[in-house]
């Protein structure tokens, strides 16, 4: 693991603001405006706090016009996890059956050779 | 066990079983289509053809058909014999080494004795499965995206 990485990651969790943030984001993407709403705090040190995020790598933003979303950028990690474990299920299901079918043929051969 | 500078915890799979078969039936059962066919897919999937070339360059196909009876097929290329010791193949290739339009994986398969029976290494190694963009994100997490989770879920805790 990267502890520049997690360093950041450290960082972004340690004010409240952002934390709060991150708590709004896990409920679904949301634009800049809104999320800023509850806020109490000017514009840019609210953008501040938003960058720390995004470097953290906890959040991400695009930009489709004027309006800017974040999102939550675990929901990429999920996927990839998912699919891994996917992967994974089918290997292990493969294997199992492999090793049931070496062993019943290995089995059925040494029946064959008495 | 596979080289650790070829192994990319994100992207590959390593799972190594000991199955008390000698090792020439081992690998009888992994190189010869008739066989193969009984338990490469993973049920309820079946494998309804396939067909192995089994020499580097050689062609490996095979056709997965799902539980809804629709027919995947798959084509490839062995790139390493070792009998009794290492299959190598993958589907980045076709036969004769020519690049595959839709390279997915690596498989390396080992086998070693052990104690009158084998033990075998199955080192699947994977293309990222999602776009470039996403791959990006990844690569920035690597590794430690369950300590993310843990790590959002005690932000929540501590600012109750």
């Amino acid at each position: 693991m990267p502890n520049q990485t997690l360093d950041h990651v450290f960082r972004a969790l340690s004010d409240p603001t952002r934390r709060a943030v991150l708590e709004r984001l896990s409920r679904g993407p949301i634009s800049v405006t809104k999320l800023s709403e509850p806020f109490k705090m000017a514009l840019p040190s609210f953008v501040q706090h938003l960058q720390v995020l995004e470097q953290s790598g906890l959040v991400r933003s695009t930009k489709k016009g004027r309006v800017r979303t974040c999102q939550l950028a675990s929901k990429s990690l999920k996927n990839a996890e998912h699919w891994m474990a996917s992967q994974r299920a089918i290997w292990e299901k493969r294997l199992d059956q492999f090793d049931d079918y070496a062993r019943k043929f290995h089995k059925k051969e040494k029946t064959h050779a008495r | 066990m596979p080289d650790n500078k070829n192994y990319d915890e994100n992207l590959d799979l390593v799972l190594t079983r000991t199955v008390d078969v000698p090792r020439e039936i081992v690998w009888k059962l992994w190189t010869e289509p008739e066989h193969m066919k009984k338990w490469f897919a993973p049920k309820p999937w079946t494998t309804v053809d396939i067909k192995i070339d089994l020499r580097p360059g050689g062609s490996v196909s095979s056709v997965m058909r799902s539980p809804e009876g629709k027919d995947y097929p798959n084509v490839g290329c062995i790139l390493e014999v070792v009998r009794n010791e290492k299959l190598v193949w993958t589907d980045a290739l076709i036969a004769g080494y020519r690049p595959a339009p839709n390279p997915f994986f690596t498989a390396i398969i080992t086998l070693e004795d052990d104690k009158g029976g084998t033990k075998y290494t199955a080192h699947a190694m994977h293309k990222d499965p999602v776009d470039r963009k996403k791959h990006e994100d990844m690569g920035f997490m690597n590794g430690w995206s369950q300590c993310l989770d843990q790590l959002v879920e005690t932000a929540k805790q501590l600012k109750k």
